[in-house]
């Protein structure tokens, strides 16, 4: 316990050394004296003979401290007493830290929790999932996802690049209870070897195995959390229970965890089951594994080489597009999709905010820096060591970044809240848990450790270097030495002003866009319209003739109760998914007028009502006669692009034109084949979207009656002279009492549709919006404290002015002219800097060019105005200088 | 702020000298001072202040030990005492350092190489 009666004896021990050199002074100087020298004379030469009595005694000291975590601790409780000296100096610094901080902690928690966190699978960014993009056909963006067992076979055996490869379908069964037959919740069917291949152990019971594909095994499957819990309520009594699915006793032998739901995308209906997929099930969709150091670029030309030579074999069902490539795309691509480029906004976006965090403190800092060089000088005089100093300015910046962190942690934790509550929902897959981790904790800290030596070291090494005597003179000319650095402020001053407007040109370049976006004039009237989705069961798909008549007849049925129920005004029937309203894309061929570019018409199957139900105004002609549908005749109503493009100079009234995706393989079996369609009618056409494109856009549209084809997806829309929420229940009344094995999947009003739609551009608005708030506020923050310093700083010289008769316009004048030219360099810095990155981000959205000067003029407006008003109020209180107080300084 | 080349020797050099001075008798500080000083006819330039830290690292050591008493001149003294632990280091010491010495003097010597 020696260190401990040290510690104590540390008082004794000091006093000691302190009588002991008195004693050597004095034996000294009693020397000095006897050797004839007067007292008076020997007393310096004693002490100057000795050396620095304190800093003897301050080392002597030193040697029994454990001087580093004393001076450390010791310097902790000084930069704590001077903070808190300076309040408004440290709440704004920590402020503006947390802003930061905050900010970019959020995103990285997003982006983290997405790009390596997103799946539960084992090794999920190695996953690929495959499509064959057909590129001789009508539209070369058609992608087919469902292989064939034969495809399957061959690509499975013959590739070189995957460590695992699985296929799967979505399909739903019936249910049979005992009592009545009914369709079950939407499933999977899985090849045996995928629960291997997604590495998550069931909750409960097993998963499927291997020996569960064997010929002859017997039927199980496996049910995911929600169904279990929804369904049955949780209940683990429930494992081992046999469900007669399709006509097949199947026996549940697991239970998947809360966090699974492979193959659950981001439509509404998640995979809430899974079954062994039969050696012969049919199509399949197709994941694998790559090989550790493949790339998909790798694994693209593998499998298209494969495809191409079995393609070759002209066997049937084995690649029969004339021309397509295989193009693989990693299972979070296809997951998460636009969301990814979304994020490198958003970081972006995050990182620039954060640079302007930084150089807002490093200019708080440096600006103090130079405010206490006096007391910096006078602490080296007294024998401070160089070390000494910078290592207390450097505590004293990490106590600000710490309580930043801390400030910006809680900030993140609310911010991080708001933004998954931003993100709209199918953007993520369902098994994406967006949170605060370790890694982001720690980039967070890492960020703090940065922004610490980036903000304290450069005022530290100033201070430390200059000469000390000028500061210790006081007075102006203090003042003049920290002029250098003035220089620094300003460049930081510019740059963050330049940064912002990066930022708000990005956020006001999505605004505008955003704006034209969603009020475009569409076309049709999505007021008072609901829809609903039929999921017809197996039943109507039976022989080609039976299937169009039982659909239709269907149909028919229905339109006519809908049409009766109170507050309806039109019924109608399409095809389409509801809006954003897209189309099956065909090629148009029309007699006499060949092409070799694709004439891209968008399609639709609707019923007479259509028409009236949208609001669109019939332009010549007719519309579809209750009769045309009722008989299927093939005549077809084109919109205003389709006559004036394909038609410039004629009436398209009465030609007759052949829709190319009736013809391919993959479109519904009982189609129209090789039919023309007479042209009957022209009506305005409205605004659709494209699958890359997401902007609005017009395209050649074509109507045929719903009746010629026995399409599966089946939408009813009805206009409704109330709202129409309330009436979708009575809708689905008059659906079961008019066949209960028929169900409506989805549902709901056009404008309700229209606005999730909207969440994507209105998320990345919103954060972006926010971000560039932060760093206005932030460069309000920058120009306003560096502005009252140089006031400060010229007190004199202002006082100096006005004692020589200044007016006070003039020295307003004066100030804001001073502080006006650091926010018009960084405006011109800025411009500059956005024209060159805003390209990027105008590549991401539509409607709008990266030069909007409305865009530029409304942001430079913005910082011109924020940045006089920044620059006004120091300026204000220049002119108060009272000349007496300020010369008294002289 | 004088520079330390100029005040300082090589580390631990003051400390070898204190205990050599110290193994010849006892002294305090300011004896132990004047006889270095003497001793190196003044051509080490040495503070005389700087003696106490390095006193108290001896002393922390337990290379030296401390004692108050009264000096010939009637003064209130802190005597210090080389301690068996402090010969044997200055032993050990004195030995590495005439090695260096003899090395540094092999390199300086003239028309050798």
């Amino acid at each position: 316990m020696m260190w401990l009666k040290r510690l104590f004896s540390r008082r004794r021990l000091y006093g000691e050394l302190s009588e002991e050199i008195r004693e050597h002074l004095e034996e000294k100087i009693e020397e000095l004296v006897a050797g004839g020298m007067s007292r008076k004379e020997a007393a310096p030469r004693a002490r100057r003979e000795f050396g620095n009595v304190t800093l003897v005694e301050e080392d002597s000291r030193t040697v029994w401290r454990w001087p580093s975590i004393e001076n450390l601790l010791m310097d902790v409780l000084y930069a704590l007493r001077t903070l808190r000296k300076d309040r408004r100096f440290t709440s704004i610094a920590i402020l503006a830290l947390a802003l930061g901080i905050g900010a970019a902690t959020v995103v990285f928690s997003v982006v983290y929790s997405v790009f390596f966190n997103a799946l539960p699978y084992k090794d999920f960014n190695r996953s690929v999932v495959l499509g064959i993009h057909d590129l001789a056909g009508t539209d070369g963006a058609k992608v087919r996802s469902y292989f064939s067992l034969a495809e399957i076979r061959a690509l499975r055996e013959q590739n070189h690049v995957f460590d695992d490869l699985i296929a799967y379908g979505r399909m739903r069964p019936t249910y049979d209870d005992g009592k009545s037959i009914r369709f079950f919740s939407f499933g999977a069917v899985v090849t045996p070897n995928t629960f291997d291949y997604l590495g998550v152990p069931p909750l409960l019971g097993r998963t499927i195995s291997e020996e569960d594909g064997r010929p002859g095994a017997p039927p199980v499957f496996v049910m995911n959390y929600r169904l279990w819990q929804r369904e049955f309520g949780g209940d683990p009594k429930i494992l081992g229970t046999i469900f007669v699915l399709n006509g097949k006793p199947t026996t549940l032998v697991g239970i998947m965890p809360q966090q699974f739901n492979a193959f659950g995308t981001n439509t509404a209906l998640g995979t809430n089951f899974w079954l062994p997929a039969t050696p012969n099930y049919g199509r399949l969709q197709l994941m694998g594994r790559l090989k550790r150091g493949v790339s998909v670029q790798t694994a693209a030309a593998d499998l298209d080489a494969i495809a191409h030579r079995m393609h070759g074999l002209n066997l049937a069902g084995v690649f029969p597009e004339e021309k397509f490539v295989i193009a693989p795309q990693t299972l979070l691509d296809s997951l998460i999709g636009n969301f990814r480029k979304t994020l490198y906004v958003l970081l972006a976006a995050v990182l620039l905010l954060l640079l302007i965090a930084c150089s807002n403190v490093a200019n708080l800092l440096l600006a103090r820096a130079t405010a206490r060089e006096r007391e910096i000088a006078v602490r080296a005089t007294l024998g401070a060591t160089r070390g000494r100093l910078i290592r207390q300015l450097l505590v004293e910046s990490f106590l600000l970044a710490a309580a930043a962190t801390a400030t910006g942690c809680v900030l993140a934790y609310f911010g991080l809240k708001l933004v998954i509550a931003l993100i709209p929902a199918g953007t993520l897959p369902e098994e994406t848990v967006i949170r605060m981790n370790a890694p982001v904790l720690l980039l967070s800290l890492g960020l703090t450790i940065l922004t610490t030596i980036l903000c304290g070291l450069a005022p530290a090494l100033h201070a430390v270097r200059g000469h000390l005597q000028p500061h210790l003179t006081g007075s102006g000319k203090g003042a003049r030495e920290s002029f250098r650095h003035s220089k620094l402020r300003a460049g930081l001053v510019v740059s963050e002003v330049a940064l912002s407007i990066v930022l708000l040109i990005g956020a006001g370049l999505l605004m505008r866009s955003f704006l034209i976006l969603t009020r475009v004039d569409l076309g049709f009237d999505p007021k008072n319209v609901l829809y609903f989705e039929l999921n017809l069961p197996p039943s109507y798909n039976t022989d080609i003739a039976g299937t169009l008549q039982r659909k239709n007849a269907l149909t028919r049925q229905l339109l006519d109760r809908l049409r009766g129920l109170p507050g309806v005004t039109s019924v109608a029937e399409m095809a389409a998914d509801p809006p954003p309203l897209q189309y099956e894309s065909t090629d148009t061929i029309i007699p006499g007028k060949p092409h070799t570019k694709l004439w891209e018409t968008r399609l639709e199957m609707c019923s007479d009502g259509y028409f009236q139900t949208l609001g669109l105004p019939l332009l010549r002609g007719r519309f579809f006669s209750e009769d045309d549908v009722f008989a299927a005749r093939d005549v077809m109503v084109v919109n205003e692009a389709f006559s004036s493009e394909y038609f410039p100079n004629e009436d398209p009234l009465g030609h007759k034109v052949k829709l190319d995706v009736f013809d391919k393989p993959y479109f519904a079996a009982a189609a129209p084949r090789d039919t023309y369609f007479e042209i009957i009618g022209i009506v305005r056409g409205f605004k659709t979207r494209g699958y890359d494109n997401p902007s609005w856009q017009t395209f050649p549209q074509a109507f045929v009656p719903y009746s010629v084809a026995g399409f599966n997806w089946r939408v009813f829309m009805a206009r409704t002279a109330v709202d129409p929420a309330p009436l979708l229940k009575n809708m689905g009344q008059e659906v079961r009492a008019l066949d209960p094995g028929v169900q409506i999947s989805t549902s709901g009003t056009l404008e309700g549709s229209l606005q999730e739609f909207y969440r994507g551009p209105q998320f990345q608005l919103a954060t972006l919006a926010a971000f560039a708030g932060i760093g206005l506020v932030l460069v309000v923050i920058g120009i306003f404290s560096v502005m009252a310093y140089a006031v400060s700083l010229r007190t004199n010289e202002i006082g100096v002015r006005v004692a020589l008769g200044a007016q006070q316009s003039s020295i307003l004048r004066l100030v804001l002219l001073n502080g006006f030219r650091l926010v018009a360099f960084g405006i011109l810095a800025g411009l500059l800097a956005s024209y060159v990155l805003t390209r990027f981000l105008v590549s991401q959205i539509p409607s709008v060019s990266a030069t909007d000067p409305w865009i530029f003029s409304a942001v430079v407006a913005v910082v011109v105005s924020v940045g006089l008003a920044a620059c006004f109020f120091p300026a204000r209180r220049a002119t108060r200088v009272d000349p007496m107080v300020a010369l008294r300084y002289e | 702020m004088k520079s330390r080349e100029q005040r300082d020797l090589f580390p631990g050099a003051l400390e070898m000298m204190i205990l050599r001075t110290l193994k010849r008798q006892p002294l305090h500080g300011y004896a132990l001072a004047q006889h270095i000083k003497r001793t190196s006819n003044d051509l080490l330039q040495i503070e005389e202040g700087s003696l106490y830290p390095a006193l108290q690292r001896l002393l922390k050591e337990e290379l030296v030990k401390a004692e108050w008493s009264i000096s010939s001149t009637n003064r209130r003294v802190r005597t210090y005492k080389l301690t068996a632990k402090g010969a044997k280091h200055l032993e050990h010491e004195v030995s590495r350092f005439e090695k260096m010495l003899e090395g540094i003097t092999r390199v300086l010597a003239p028309g050798e190489s």
